[in-house]
């Protein structure tokens, strides 16, 4: 579906023509091994690059200079798939069709080059003033966390079972990584993303394919890389048996939030990764799946009653927003649901309407720039010719016995329950 | 059938109001495979006070009733509806706001059949006693939820505050008491009311033919029939241009302070492109002041009053509206200080240029193009704009046209101090620190 263009070895160009939409979508995507340090680190540097540049030296100028773009957006964030993070540079620029007498994409192309090679140094170093304080914004943003209760549970889960772990390794680090963060961490962290990162570069749009791939080549000076394939998490290493975790927890709140976490063996590079993302869809990622039918529709237990499929670590998680004092009465309709996929319980409808909509979802991905590019960007380990149709030719495939084989791979490792204190009063 | 052809934005619209009242929307976008169709009702959680449809007495139904409705649309005697969307390969959502009730699917394939679903399921209400008692324990749990999470609390605390009777005022779920109340009864009363073809868009956007797909749908139509609509009458009490409370404070179990500074907007009873324009207008107006180009947000972020949960919104409808301003911050109260000496700045020597202008409504223009990106965006906006007679397709036009002086029209509207309000929200003093 892309057209790749390796223009140096480790740094690939790929490039889709599309009329679908009245922008052209950039993502440059550097991708190096997870570590707490190096998520910290490029946290930090993300949101420095992001903040200004030898060209535009505040905040101010360089969003001034997007407003008279139309509001082209750039964005930096970090994320993480498996034992690797990344950092990714968003740009969204609208197609100049739509525009009368604008040069938006060119100045765009000169912009995201800015971005990467002119960074805002004084002296060499990063301006301790703004290195101050994005570390701080990171660290409020690792912080924040708390207060959302969902997100929160789910760490504090993820700690619990697989500690100094990628699996509970935040894309941001931790609030101690970022504050050992310094103005020579991050020059050396700047050196290593350009120069042995390993690098892909997605463009979007209505674009004259050839003549932007020369532009590209002409504007990114990478140099070449050790090449290699993305870091695989190996989801074949869990312990030979555990011994199911119950962990509670309280804050100051009213519902209680339980989370699961099941490990199985089949991972997203395993040949039954498509059997599994089928298993999740009947076990709970719609709404007519065995837990919203059952915990929520048929007991009112809970609004809402989930699963979903963290492939990259061998994790299948649960979660549902109940009355903590019902939570037994909740983990024992889980397992029952489960159980009930072990046994074979499965019917054509469940199949026939978990396939319908994983077809439908993949096919919807689609219909957005970014979501073209992420899926891409994943789905490329696999198969670089990669394209919807396989995917839906995997899960049409895929049978009621496949399904009950790949529910037995499944263990329940942890039940997780945050909720509020006895003593809790209502305000 | 209509066919509107926009150039600038190269789109084509198909328009038709059927027999039955109902208003269909239907545009074509090429080179996308999903198509979104959107169901909605002009009736919301506002919507409390009113006289039903063939009665001549008012009635005050229970808070959260629109929502409740919403949810229990999705049964039917002979089960969910969620089933029969999933076999056709629809994803199937609702959602209620302030002033409509939204049925909505996304589909790559069979997108006749999941537009069957959809008319049908909306216009076949059942309703028992046992069902409306068995939803109200998966409600309960939605509103506990809400109550849970402090960035909902944050906006819902500051719109409390701004307003003395309006109904804008009380959340969209209702409380656990207020559900309680409600009856099978109570929701008949209700759909007769606000379900009728004449006070409902259909909007079709994406992967569509819209000849074959409007004759779909009048054919469908054509198969049922409605009951007369008299006009719907819907009663709000007078509300004052002050804040019904200045200042508020919650304490909830956060690690950092948060605040959302509220403006109530005195000028509400507008529809049509007088309202467009005081919308667009306001946006950009908050945009200068207290967008990421601002002397507000520079000095904010650097003195670490802000930090990445910043945030301002504008948001009206008939009959309420105002601005909101939130971030995150270790010092409430010298937040709420400096978005007011801002405000009290703008009063008495107002800075913004035609420069400033410019170059704001560029990144508009510019924001609004990425928009239509987005078939969700277009049928839920093209729609909210509908109800408010007010057209999609002419903000780039009105943007262009804005001056100087129509943002200041819009500031007068937002200016007054009693019209403000600040709600915090502190972390909980903790009995025991080290947990």
């Amino acid at each position: 579906m892309f057209t790749k263009n390796e223009i140096q070895q480790g740094v690939t160009l790929y490039t889709r023509k599309s009329e679908q939409f009245k922008t052209v979508s950039f993502s440059l995507k550097w991708k190096t091994a997870l570590t707490e340090k190096a998520a910290a680190e490029r946290s930090v540097l993300a949101n420095i690059l992001e903040d200004s540049n030898g060209k535009y030296r505040t905040q101010n100028e360089l969003r001034k200079k997007l407003d008279d773009l139309y509001g082209t957006v750039l964005y930096m964030d970090v994320a993480k798939r498996g034992e690797n993070h990344l950092m990714t540079l968003n740009v969204d620029c609208v197609n100049d069709e739509y525009l009368n007498g604008s040069n938006v994409l060119a100045e765009t192309l000169e912009l995201i080059h800015t971005v990467i090679f002119q960074p805002n140094l004084k002296d060499g170093q990063f301006d301790p003033s703004i290195v101050q304080r994005e570390k701080r914004s990171v660290t409020e943003r690792i912080r924040s966390q708390y207060d959302n209760k969902t997100s929160y549970a789910q760490k504090r889960m993820l700690e619990s079972i697989r500690p100094n772990s990628a699996v509970s390794t935040s894309a941001d680090g931790s609030l101690e990584a970022v504050q050992a963060v310094d103005g020579a961490a991050l020059l050396e962290a700047y050196r290593s993303m350009l120069e042995e990162d390993l690098i892909d570069i997605y463009v979007v749009g209505d674009i004259d394919e050839s003549m932007l791939v020369e532009k590209l080549k002409a504007l990114l000076p990478f140099g070449a890389r050790e090449k290699r394939k993305q870091y695989a998490f190996k989801t074949d290493q869990h312990h030979e048996s555990v011994t199911e975790q119950r962990v509670e927890e309280q804050q100051e709140m009213k519902q209680g939030k339980l989370h699961l976490a099941f490990r199985t063996p089949v991972g997203f590079y395993h040949e039954d990764y498509m059997k599994m993302q089928v298993m999740n869809g009947i076990f709970g990622g719609f709404a007519h799946s065995k837990l919203f039918m059952n915990v929520r529709e048929k007991e009112s237990m809970a609004y809402y009653a989930s699963s979903s499929y963290a492939s990259h670590y061998g994790l299948l998680y649960v979660m549902a927003g109940i009355d903590a004092e019902l939570a037994d009465k909740a983990v024992s309709l889980i397992k029952e649901q489960l159980k009930a996929l072990q046994n074979g319980e499965i019917t054509d409808l469940e199949m026939e309407q978990t396939k319908a909509l994983l077809n439908n979802s993949i096919t919807s991905t689609f219909d957005s720039a970014r979501g073209q590019i992420e899926v891409f960007d994943q789905y490329k380990e696999l198969d670089e010719h990669f394209n919807a149709d396989m995917l839906k030719k995997g899960w049409a495939a895929v049978t009621k016995e496949d399904i009950q084989k790949m529910a037995t791979t499944m263990q329940l490792e942890i039940v997780y329950l945050l909720s509020g204190k006895e003593t809790a009063t209502d305000e | 059938m209509n066919k509107i052809h926009f150039e600038n934005l190269q789109e084509t619209l198909y328009t038709e109001t059927l027999d039955n009242g109902l208003d269909v929307y239907i545009l074509p976008k090429k080179g996308f495979s999903k198509t979104f169709v959107t169901f909605t009702t002009k009736y919301g959680s506002i919507d409390r006070t009113f006289i039903p449809n063939g009665k001549t007495e008012e009635v005050t139904v229970p808070d959260g009733i629109a929502h409740f409705l919403e949810h229990k649309m999705f049964e039917k005697e002979e089960g969910d509806v969620f089933q029969k969307f999933s076999v056709l390969g629809g994803s199937a959502n609702a959602f209620t706001s302030f002033t409509r009730t939204a049925y909505l699917f996304s589909a790559t394939d069979k997108v006749y059949d999941n537009t069957e679903v959809l008319l049908d399921f909306v216009q076949e209400p059942y309703f028992t006693e046992e069902t409306v008692e068995k939803e109200k324990g998966i409600i309960n749990q939605e509103i506990t939820m809400y109550d849970d999470l402090p960035d909902w609390r944050l906006y819902f605390g500051a719109i409390e505050n701004l307003y003395h009777q309006h109904p804008v005022k009380i959340d969209i779920a209702g409380t656990i008491e207020s559900i309680d109340k409600i009856t099978a009864d109570h929701l008949y009363e209700c759909y007769e009311t606000f379900y009728h073809p004449s006070n409902m868009v259909l909007f079709i956007v994406g992967a569509v033919q819209p000849e074959e797909m409007l004759a779909f749908i009048k054919e469908n139509q054509a198969k049922k029939t409605f009951g007369e609509q008299a006009e719907i009458t819907r009663l709000f009490e007078e509300e004052p241009n002050t804040a019904a409370i200045p200042e508020r404070t919650l304490e909830m179990d956060v690690t950092k302070p948060k605040l959302s500074f509220g403006l109530k907007c005195t000028n509400v009873h507008l529809s049509g492109e007088a309202m467009l324009k005081q919308e667009l207008a306001a946006e950009l107006l908050l945009d200068v002041l207290f967008g990421r180009t601002s002397s507000f947000y520079k000095e904010a972020y650097e003195d670490g009053l802000i930090d990445e949960s910043y945030g301002y919104s504008f948001s009206q409808e008939y009959g309420f509206g105002f601005a909101m301003i939130v971030s995150d911050t270790e010092d409430p109260d010298a937040l709420a200080a400096k978005i007011r000496q801002t405000i009290e700045e703008t009063k008495t020597s107002w800075s913004i240029t035609g420069e400033e202008l410019e170059r704001i409504a560029k990144r508009k223009i510019g924001q609004f193009m990425r928009s239509l990106n987005s078939i969700e965006f277009i049928a839920n906006q093209f729609t909210r704009y509908q109800f408010n007679e007010m057209d999609l397709f002419n903000v780039v036009p009105m943007i262009e046209k804005l001056t100087i002086t129509d943002l200041q029209a819009a500031f007068a509207t937002i200016q007054d101090e009693a019209g403000q309000t600040t709600f915090k929200i502190l972390p909980k003093a903790k009995e025991d620190e080290t947990n």
